[in-house]
């Protein structure tokens, strides 16, 4: 794991379906020879489109409709990720909503969908949790994962800090691969999916 | 926007000393750290490695192993491991291992060193702790041979008083009077010097308030008659046992022939364990008030006096007695100059001599001096002076003597600009009379201690350049006549006059290698200020042959080490310590050992008169 770098990444959405939903934040930290950079976190509150507003999606991300007002426009704000998962992994709990969201992002902006790799922690617990007889023992929740690890809890549905959360919580999952498997970890150990 | 780390600034913010920092400080630190994950078992530092930072411990624990295997500590939540490398700049003698799954924060050497540098209580927590780690490891290797532990302290050590009494025919009044004015919970009845009974504020509330039972009363009316005592030699260990199991508080201690000497109570056993450099440094970094800071200083001491019981190494003894010093001496500064507003300019406050050295133990004079940004007007130098006599009078109340040469900062001549200061040097160097060369000595031994650091650092620093071999001849001509003892009288030269007939100044062939170090390090043109430094710097720029400056480094340490056990049994006898140590008390080995470093002290002084002194003598 030493030799690869993943970026840690979460979104805020206005809901789950990326075709009618808009993303109100992006957080990412990246994840440098099983560090977790804290120096090269960012998170950007984006501006939905015009007519759109937060609605009940406030209750969870508690990101209002004034908060956003003077955020960057989806547009600004896509380079400065793209140029940040470059050569990088993404890495997200449940990876499909960042997969989806930030496609949409890209297939409306430049005209085609970001080739991306990605490790998802929760498909990787769900691999660590399952027994022999293909069981599931114990929650797949990022706040259950991370407790099952002795990792500390934290306050969920912020961007940057639910992308932290994830990358802290597969050092946690790596460190449990390497002693299963009795050596060291690499990619591949992951699950990697492509796409793009 | 910049990306808000508030779990990690929050989580910092709840745990010393982070919590003491201003928050805009705290806000900038998350992105200086990096986060790693450790499984439960896996090491994270080994000895000889010098580490990645400060690794501050998440969630989880860590244990502290010193080369032994021994345990030093157990690191939880919210404290941090690692600093020994970061403070000394050299690799970690201790073995660190993740106990349970552990996440840690990781910060940068970088942001450590500038916290150091600009937030003092930073730095004195964290040299506190590594002090207290390096105590435990050293008591950790004490302890497997002489089987002593915190609570093996002998009883008789932790009596601070003689005993408060009052006799069985006292009133129930006269006792509570005596007690309340002594300041004591509780009072011993005696009856022809043996012990007959104990009365304590318990016994005074439940047998005589509650009762309604008149003051008139006589003591052996309400006391605790024949209470369970202890013996001088009793182990603290023994007394914790008593209190516990017989749920009391106080413990008479009879001598040899049973009579009553003291008393100790379960305070004095708590205190015991917190005898303890961290929770010193911290009480003191906290106290608000002068008066604070006097009522908190001597407990260093008590301090400095339980590293000599557990045979803690003089030149680390030295360091916690320095640190523990600096905590006092920048809180009053601090204070002070909070009582007097801002400073008219930039300045630093310098300590000098054994302080700068970091080589202070139960003695040592204030000697100190003031670095300006600029030459102050009236009005500014004023204020400094005011700040200066202010500091100087409450260290006077902290234990700390003016000094007698006045070198202080109360003189305005060493409260001088940068400019000045070097002028001074210039001076010093170019005309070396007497003075000059007793100046120049002191003044090269001076370390920031408040304020801006890079003021006394550019003075240190033109100090070491200037020195001339002019001035490094007088030097050493100056070192050459405080000869060490010759003349021995059954191997030790005694003092022949006076109070201190038959003892033997320890501290005159101290200072010889405090000298032969200071000069050696000019030479070589280091700014290094502990004696063992200078010599090492000596060592390594070809001016001192190795196994002497190995030599003369062991020899600081076995006589700092006799003086400081010397000073501990002064000041446990409630006597002012001094430096005339008595041959009598020394065993045969301690005397053989310190013929030898005198014997090293006066062959390294030989060579440097033959180097630097032809034709001298």
């Amino acid at each position: 794991m030493v030799d690869v770098e993943l970026l840690a990444l979460d979104v805020e959405t206005t809901g789950l379906d990326p075709r009618t939903d808009h993303l109100l934040s992006l957080g990412w930290v990246p994840v440098v020879g099983g560090r977790v950079v804290l120096a090269q976190a960012r998170e950007l509150r984006l501006r939905p489109p015009g007519d759109v507003d937060v609605g009940p999606s406030a209750t969870f991300h508690r990101l209002t409709d004034d908060q956003l007002s003077d955020a960057a426009p989806l547009a600004d704000a896509l380079p400065l990720l793209l140029r940040a998962l470059h050569g990088r992994v993404l890495l997200a709990h449940h990876a499909p909503i960042e997969v989806e969201f930030l496609a949409a992002a890209t297939v409306s902006a430049y005209g085609s969908r970001p080739p991306l790799t990605t490790v998802d922690t929760m498909a990787l617990q769900h691999r660590l949790l399952t027994d022999v007889h293909g069981q599931v023992a114990g929650s797949l929740r990022l706040d259950a994962a991370r407790r099952a690890y002795g990792l500390p809890r934290y306050t969920a549905h912020h961007a940057l800090t639910d992308a932290m959360a994830a990358a802290e919580l597969l050092l946690a999952q790596v460190a449990e691969l390497e002693l299963k498997l009795g050596r060291e970890v690499v990619l591949r150990d992951l699950s990697p999916q492509r796409s793009g | 926007m910049e990306a808000e780390l508030a779990e990690v600034r929050d989580f910092l913010a709840r745990h010393a000393p982070f919590d003491r920092l201003p928050g805009e400080v705290l806000a900038a630190l998350p992105r200086r750290c990096t986060l790693r994950y450790e499984r439960r078992g896996s090491v994270v530092l080994d000895v000889g490695d010098h580490g990645d930072g400060l690794y501050v411990v998440r969630s989880g624990a860590v244990e502290v192993r010193d080369e032994t295997g021994e345990l030093v500590d157990r690191v939880g939540t919210g404290e941090a491991f690692g600093m020994s490398s970061l403070l000394e700049h050299r690799p970690t003698r201790y073995r660190c291992t993740a106990v349970e799954d552990t996440l840690l924060l990781v910060l940068e050497p970088e942001a450590f060193d500038e916290l150091s540098r600009t937030h003092p209580d930073f730095a004195t927590f964290y040299a506190a702790t590594h002090h207290a780690r390096l105590a435990r490891a050293i008591g950790n290797l004490q302890r497997a041979t002489s089987g002593s532990t915190v609570l093996g302290t002998r009883v008789g050590d932790l009596l601070t008083r003689g005993p408060v009494t009052t006799s069985l025919t006292a009133t129930v009044a006269d006792a509570a009077a005596a007690m309340s004015s002594a300041g004591v919970s509780s009072i011993l009845v005696v009856a022809d010097g043996e012990l007959r009974g104990i009365v304590t504020d318990r016994d005074l509330r439940n047998r005589v308030l509650a009762v309604g039972l008149s003051p008139d009363s006589e003591v052996q009316s309400v006391m605790t008659a024949e209470p369970v005592t202890l013996s001088i030699d009793a182990l603290a260990f023994e007394a914790l046992l008593e209190m516990v199991s017989r749920d009391i508080h106080h413990l008479p201690v009879l001598d040899d022939s049973g009579r009553p000497v003291g008393l100790v109570s379960t305070t004095d056993l708590v205190r015991l364990e917190n005898a303890n450099p961290v929770y010193l440094a911290a009480t003191i970094g906290a106290q608000t008030t002068l008066a604070g800071v006097i009522a908190e200083a001597p407990g260093i001491h008590a301090v400095l006096g339980q590293l000599v019981e557990r045979d803690v190494s003089a030149a680390d003894i030295s360091r916690v007695a320095t640190a523990l010093g600096d905590a006092v001496r920048r809180r009053v500064v601090a204070l002070v100059e909070d009582e007097l507003g801002p400073p008219p300019v930039p300045y630093s406050w310098v300590v000098l001599g054994s302080a700068a050295r970091e080589e202070e133990g139960f003695t040592a004079d204030q000697d100190h001096a003031i670095v300006l940004a600029t030459e102050t007007d009236e009005a500014g130098d004023a204020w400094f002076a005011e700040l200066a006599e202010r500091v100087t009078s409450t260290l006077e109340q902290c234990g700390w003597p003016r000094c007698p040469g006045g070198m202080m900062a109360t003189n305005p001549q060493w409260r001088l600009s940068v400019g000045q200061w070097r002028d001074r040097f210039a001076d010093w160097s170019r005309e070396p009379d007497p003075d000059a060369v007793l100046h120049s000595a002191v003044f090269h031994d001076m370390r920031h201690l408040v304020g801006d650091r890079r003021l006394a650092e550019q003075v240190h620093q033109s100090s070491v350049a200037m020195a001339s071999p002019r001035l490094l001849g007088h030097l050493s001509r100056q070192a050459l006549a405080t000869r060490p003892p010759l003349g021995f009288f059954r191997g030790l030269v005694l003092e022949r006059h006076g109070e201190h007939r038959d003892t033997l100044d320890i501290k005159r062939p101290i200072s010889g290698v405090v000298q032969l170090a200071r000069i050696h390090a000019l030479r070589a043109g280091s700014p290094a200020l502990s004696t063992r430094r200078r010599l090492n710097a000596a060592a390594t720029a070809g001016l001192l042959d190795p196994d002497t400056a190995a030599e003369l480094s062991d020899a600081l340490e076995l006589m700092s080490y006799v003086r400081l056990h010397h000073q501990a049994a002064q000041v446990r006898a409630g006597r002012q310590p001094d430096n005339n140590v008595a041959p009598a008390n020394l065993t045969q080995r301690q005397r053989r050992h310190l013929r030898d470093a005198f014997e090293i002290v006066r062959t390294a002084k030989q060579h440097l008169a033959d180097r630097l002194l032809p034709g001298f003598q």
